[in-house]
């Protein structure tokens, strides 16, 4: 791509960070949304494991549903889209960004607009949820960091809603 | 300080004086104190004007049940708290605090004459009274009855504090911290439970805060909760609602209590998800029933032990007790012990327990049995009583400062009662009692009916020898609903309890009832002579106690009050001037006016530069789904209404989404990028809707279909070039594409890259000029739009908004859905049958164009309208007629749904849905408005480039 | 705010996530062209409204994104079972 033309994001690239919690843009990545009827269908495309299970995840592949996987890879590692197989690879690199919740409240930061129960919530587990009104993708990365992934245009505002939360 | 602060005792520190102000008069008291114990101590005994009769009243009880002493707390611009209670309100330095209801002022109220005149007030007197003239009621009674009889004044200004909110998942959620609540605690402590204890005072211990022996046991088990990791404390936080699946809502006071007003949150609300709930609420006294009740001065007597043993203050310098339950008798010796005078005991029992008997005589109390109070002397402040035998009514008047009532317990149900859980009636304390949970919920202590505080008689309202019909007797001390009112309802005709208190009032008012409810429910009884089981009891619903506004939004409010969606080329058109309008969630730039420009000189100038130079427009709202897979045609050709199978890939179609009743629920242009792979693209606002709507097909219609869904609108920002120079402008800029003609026409989709950034380019129009929309990775929106405008400058690019594109594509025909579509509109009726496949054996809404209601004549059809003067813009929405001299009201035959000056054209144009209208062309119809009745004629809806001629070059 | 047991991701979850979706076993004729006027006026508008057990189609949408079934009391507004979609009425 372009060196000239830069990357706009929507929000600052200047972490937030509080009391017991920070708040970070994440470096772009490469995104895919995976969609098959099994996941061994996937594995065949993919050479690679694919976990069965909803919410479980596996080499960067995190199972949302029964027939659909979050693919999440370095910027620079672009995928064939086109199979020809009865599975659907489609490219949603640029629909989210990701926010990087780190630090001992990192999790009760999050419960203040999400209704799961975060001390029943492994490590490794990622679902599709909502804060507040927003619907968002959480990857438990650590006991005290999460991923965070919002749709661009709904970013500007959870990240005032959480940087508003960790101030409190 | 005046005498009224006991030498020893309470939990106040007596080393940490607080100055204060009620009313505007500068008061003292400590840390530790209540607005009610610190004015009590200060010998004030008026605290406020009752909602109705605006009588004098003073503290009735020492909790969140008390009725009376409502105050509203002023902390500075837009901080204003109305209806708080003096016995919730902790003091702090600076506390501003105001009497309610009175005016001019609290010992001077002149609504006081409704007292006077109470006795034209019976239940239901303003229903009866104020029917009549009907017109009167707004202008006249409403804003008179609201002035005369209320609470405080709703705040006025915009509140500057902000406000927290959580959620928080618990094993074992207790509500309530008294000794009860405590040793459920205590005992659940060493599991592995996640627990919350919640109590609503500044500190745990609930009861056991007015009991010294508890004390050290109190301390010790304080130390306990706190040090054990798996106890979360929550003071200060009332549990106000219990609702479903054992989700609790509680809203934490955070600063009220404090001196200053700070930055961070004044309040919390919790939101807790409980395995299982214990509600150790514990029990609310009962007042007694009988003339002169709600005297200041009169209170309750468990409330005279709490000011006594807990704040250091005694309630009065001579005080007599009226009681029906021993516990005021043990309240009588507590408060001997704390150093409060006593005056008397009135019981208006026969029989009673000799030890009682034998302690009241070893203190040297005055004992009165089988009596009753019949009237209480004093207007500000009890000045004596009156009581009598109540078997021969002999009296006698006994001199006192307060008098104290004692009429037994009521258990704390509430939020048992809002989780659904059934109540038992027991006779032997004349209360309803938890029975069976309707979750995963137990009650413990004293809100379960268990109690050690002896026993009573449950009574009515007490003997008295005067007129039932003169004496006010309170039930409801907050809503001025008497014994008599009730008697009233019932004698007209009013049987059920649901019915009496909504007609009488009674448990109504901003305290629910917590001290009249069985009161107003014996009475009832009484009068009917049936079992209280019989009569029914009337519901709790939450908030338990008031709770602020702010809380309950929490931060949903200026920036985070709703998402609003931006684009990644906002941020240019933010910079460069733009007006913006909400479209759905989405922030759109509706136009961008140039210096000394208003919206209509904005906008001609960016049609007209569309049509003749090129234009640059912010599509990226626009809905767009990825659909892959085997069956991707298949799927689609079952969708919408036209032909998908037969679409080469590198082309584009224009698609129209009915719902299965046949009416057009959305369109957009859509283009097939490989045998198995479309983009989809829909309405700004249908986005969300469509894609809903497909995956119900897929997966429960049609689940053998190999196809997948993705939606891909924020994928990529979208860049609507238009104009006869777009080509030229877009040139020099895109690799891998070949522009030309031929090699890329119209409707037609191209991937290749843009200033190096991959694209997929349509070749589209929603202007009918020369167009092009450039889908670009999101992130990389703004760059390339940048980029476009720095080169676009040679050709006086103008980007335009949603205000000219509405005008554009208006001027060819093109509806918008939503718009000129309101839900009812088939395909036919729009003139869009082109695009209805009559060939196609199905797709959704195929089978519903032959209901019977969609082939009769007569519907709604979309036509173009041009006005008679050429400068009338009609006004979208405008009704139309057929006859405008015909009699009003008109028939009115179909209203304008868009209307536009075009610039281009040097005229107004418009749109309209009008029965029949597609038999009536070239006909005239007629737009009623104020003062002038405007002509159009009826035409087809493309008014610029019939044949196309500009698309296509 | 209740939880609903997704029978695809076999858990509770809390209410916002879901979003109801109309009577449940309510099937799109395999024909409709073949439909009779009140044949089809019946699968387009006529729908159930009982007191008590109601069979109902919920999506959970900011979940798994599956539709599926479920039995609700409508006077406890408690959920009674959940189960896939394309699975027999219960």
């Amino acid at each position: 791509m372009s060196d000239a033309l830069f990357r706009n994001e929507p929000v600052s690239s200047t972490p937030c960070v509080a009391d017991g919690v920070s708040i970070s843009l994440a470096a772009p990545l490469k995104r895919y949304s995976l969609r098959a009827r099994t996941a061994e269908a996937l594995e065949t495309v993919l050479n690679a494991k694919v976990p069965q299970k909803i919410g479980a995840t596996e080499g960067g592949i995190a199972c949302l549903g029964p027939d659909e996987w979050f693919l999440r890879t370095a910027a620079e590692t672009a995928m064939p889209t086109d199979t020809g197989l009865p599975v659907a690879i489609t490219d949603i690199s640029e629909r989210s960004i990701c926010l990087v919740v780190e630090g001992p409240r990192a999790a009760e930061l999050l419960m203040t607009g999400c209704p799961l129960d975060f001390d029943n919530f492994a490590v490794g587990r990622a679902t599709r949820t909502i804060y507040e009104t927003v619907e968002i993708i959480i990857i438990r990365e650590g006991e005290d960091r999460f991923h965070v992934e919002v749709w661009r245009s709904f970013a500007a505002w959870l990240w005032t809603a959480f940087t508003a939360a960790a101030s409190h | 300080m005046s005498g009224y602060r006991l030498e020893n005792g309470g939990r106040i520190d007596r080393s940490r004086p607080v100055e204060f102000s009620f009313d505007g008069n500068p008061y003292q008291g400590f840390a530790g104190d209540t607005l009610a114990s610190a004015l009590l101590a200060n010998g004030i005994s008026l605290f406020g004007r009752s909602f109705k009769y605006h009588r004098p009243r003073g503290i009735m009880a020492a909790g969140s049940e008390e009725p009376n002493a409502l105050i509203s707390v002023d902390r500075g611009a837009g901080r204003f708290t109305p209806n708080l209670r003096a016995t919730g309100v902790e003091i702090h330095a600076g506390l501003n605090a105001f009497s309610q209801n009175r005016w001019p002022s609290l010992k001077r109220d002149f609504g006081a004459i409704n007292d006077r005149l109470g006795m034209f007030f019976p239940a239901g007197f303003y229903n009866k009274t104020f029917m009549w003239p009907r017109s009167f009621w707004e202008k006249l009674y409403e804003p008179a009855i609201r002035k005369m009889a209320g609470l405080g004044d709703a705040p006025t200004q915009e509140d500057p504090d902000i406000y927290a909110s959580t959620y928080a998942h618990c094993d074992l959620l207790i509500v309530g911290a008294g000794p009860a609540g405590i040793d459920a605690a205590l005992e659940a402590m060493g599991s592995n439970k996640r627990i919350i204890l919640i109590d609503e005072q500044d500190e745990l211990g609930g009861g056991a805060l007015a009991d010294p022996a508890l004390w050290p046991w109190l301390e010790r088990s304080r130390k306990a909760l706190i040090d054990a990791p798996n106890v979360t404390i929550l003071t200060r936080t009332t549990a106000f609602g219990y609702y479903h699946d054992n989700f609790i809502g509680a809203v934490q006071r955070l600063t009220d209590h404090m001196p200053n007003n700070s930055d961070s949150p004044r309040e919390k609300l919790w939101r807790v998800r409980a395995g299982e709930v214990v509600l150790a609420q514990g029990a609310i006294e009962r007042p007694l029933v009988f003339d002169g009740n709600d005297t200041p001065g009169v209170m309750l007597s468990s409330a005279a032990k709490v000011f006594a043993n807990r704040f250091g203050v005694a309630v009065g310098t001579s005080v007599a007790l009226m009681t029906a339950h021993d516990s005021g008798w043990h309240d009588v010796f507590a408060l001997v012990k704390a150093g409060v005078g006593i005056k008397a005991v009135i019981d208006v029992r026969t029989e009673l327990s000799s030890a009682l008997l034998d302690e009241a005589s070893r203190l040297g109390i005055n004992v009165y049995l089988n009596h009753s109070v019949t009237g209480v002397n004093g207007r500000h402040r009890v000045t004596s009583i009156q009581i009598c035998n109540n078997d021969d009514f002999v009296g006698a008047r006994i001199d006192c400062d307060t008098l104290l009532m004692a009429g037994g317990w009521t258990p704390s149900v509430h939020l048992w009662s809002h989780s659904k859980g059934s109540l038992a009636w027991r006779d032997d304390i004349g209360a309803y009692v938890p029975d069976q949970p309707n979750e995963n919920a137990r009650c413990v202590g004293a809100c379960s009916g268990g109690w050690d505080f002896g026993s009573g008689m449950i009574v009515d309202v007490l003997p008295t020898p005067k007129d039932q019909s003169r004496i006010k007797a309170f039930v409801d001390f907050q809503n001025d609903v008497t014994a008599k009112d009730i008697k009233l309802a019932v004698r007209e005709g009013f049987r059920s309890i649901e019915h009496i208190k909504r007609y009488t009032t009674n448990g109504m008012a901003t305290d629910q009832g917590k001290t009249s409810n069985l009161n107003g429910l014996q009475i009832a009884s009484t009068a009917l002579a049936k079992p209280v089981t019989d009569i029914g009891l009337t519901s709790f619903r939450p908030p338990y106690t008031p709770q602020t506004f702010g809380a309950l939004a929490a931060h949903a409010k200026g920036a985070l009050f709703q998402p609003t969606r931006t684009t990644n080329i906002d941020g240019w058109a933010a910079e460069n001037g733009a007006v913006f309008e909400l479209v759905a969630q989405w922030r759109r730039a509706r136009y961008f006016p140039k210096m000394g420009e208003d919206m209509h000189a904005a906008v001609n100038r960016e049609c007209v530069a569309v049509r003749s130079s090129v234009g640059i427009f912010d599509a990226s709202t626009l809905g767009k789904i990825e659909v892959v897979g085997p069956d991707a045609a298949e799927f689609l050709n079952r969708m919408y209404t036209n032909p998908w199978k037969a679409l080469e890939p590198g082309r584009c179609r224009y698609g129209l989404l009915l719902k299965e009743d046949g009416f057009i629920t959305d369109d957009g242009v859509s283009a097939r990028l490989a045998p198995d792979r479309f983009h989809l693209t829909t309405t700004t606002g249908g986005a969300a809707r469509v894609l809903n709507m497909m995956e119900d097909y897929l997966q429960t219609e049609w689940p053998d279909l190999d196809v997948w869904l993705t939606s891909t609108t924020e994928q990529y920002a979208v860049i609507a070039l238009q104009g006869p120079n777009a080509r030229k402008l877009l040139e020099p800029l895109v690799e891998g594409i070949d522009l030309s003609a031929d090699a890329f026409p119209h409707m037609a989709i191209r991937e290749g890259t843009i200033c190096g950034i991959p694209t997929r380019l349509f070749r589209v129009s929603f202007t009918g000029e020369l167009g092009f929309e450039i889908n670009v990775p999101t992130a990389y929106g703004r760059a390339v739009w940048e980029h476009l405008m720095a080169e676009g400058a040679k050709f006086d690019i103008t980007p335009y908004g949603t205000e000219a594109m509405h005008v554009l594509r208006a001027e060819k025909g093109f509806i918008i859905v939503g718009q000129d579509t309101d839900g009812t509109i088939t395909p036919f009726d729009a003139g869009l049958d082109w695009a209805a496949g009559k060939k196609k054996p199905d797709f959704v809404g195929k089978r519903s164009m032959a209901r019977p209601d969609i082939v009769a004549p007569g519907r709604k059809q979309l036509v173009g309208l041009l006005t008679d003067d050429p400068n009338v813009v009609l006004e979208e929405g405008a009704q139309i007629v057929a006859d405008p001299r015909q009699p009003i009201p008109m028939t009115m035959i179909g209203h304008v749904t868009s209307s536009y000056w075009s610039e281009t054209l040097g005229r107004s144009i418009a749109f309209a849905l009008v029965a029949g209208g597609h038999e009536m062309m070239g006909g005239m119809l007629y737009i009623p408005m104020p003062g002038k009745t405007h002509e159009a004629k009826v035409s087809g809806m493309v008014f610029y480039d019939a044949e196309g001629a500009r698309l296509h070059v | 705010m209740i939880l609903i047991h997704c029978p695809y991701c076999d858990e509770k979850r809390p209410e916002i996530e879901f979003a109801n979706a109309g009577q449940a076993h309510v099937a799109r004729p395999l024909d409709p062209s073949s439909q009779s006027d009140e044949e089809w006026e019946a699968y387009l508008f006529i729908r159930a409204n009982p007191r008590g057990r109601h069979h109902e189609r919920w999506r959970h949408v900011h979940g798994c994104g599956r539709f599926f079934n479920a039995v609700r009391d409508t006077v406890t507004d408690k959920f009674e079972t959940t189960y896939k979609a394309g699975e027999p009425r219960r």
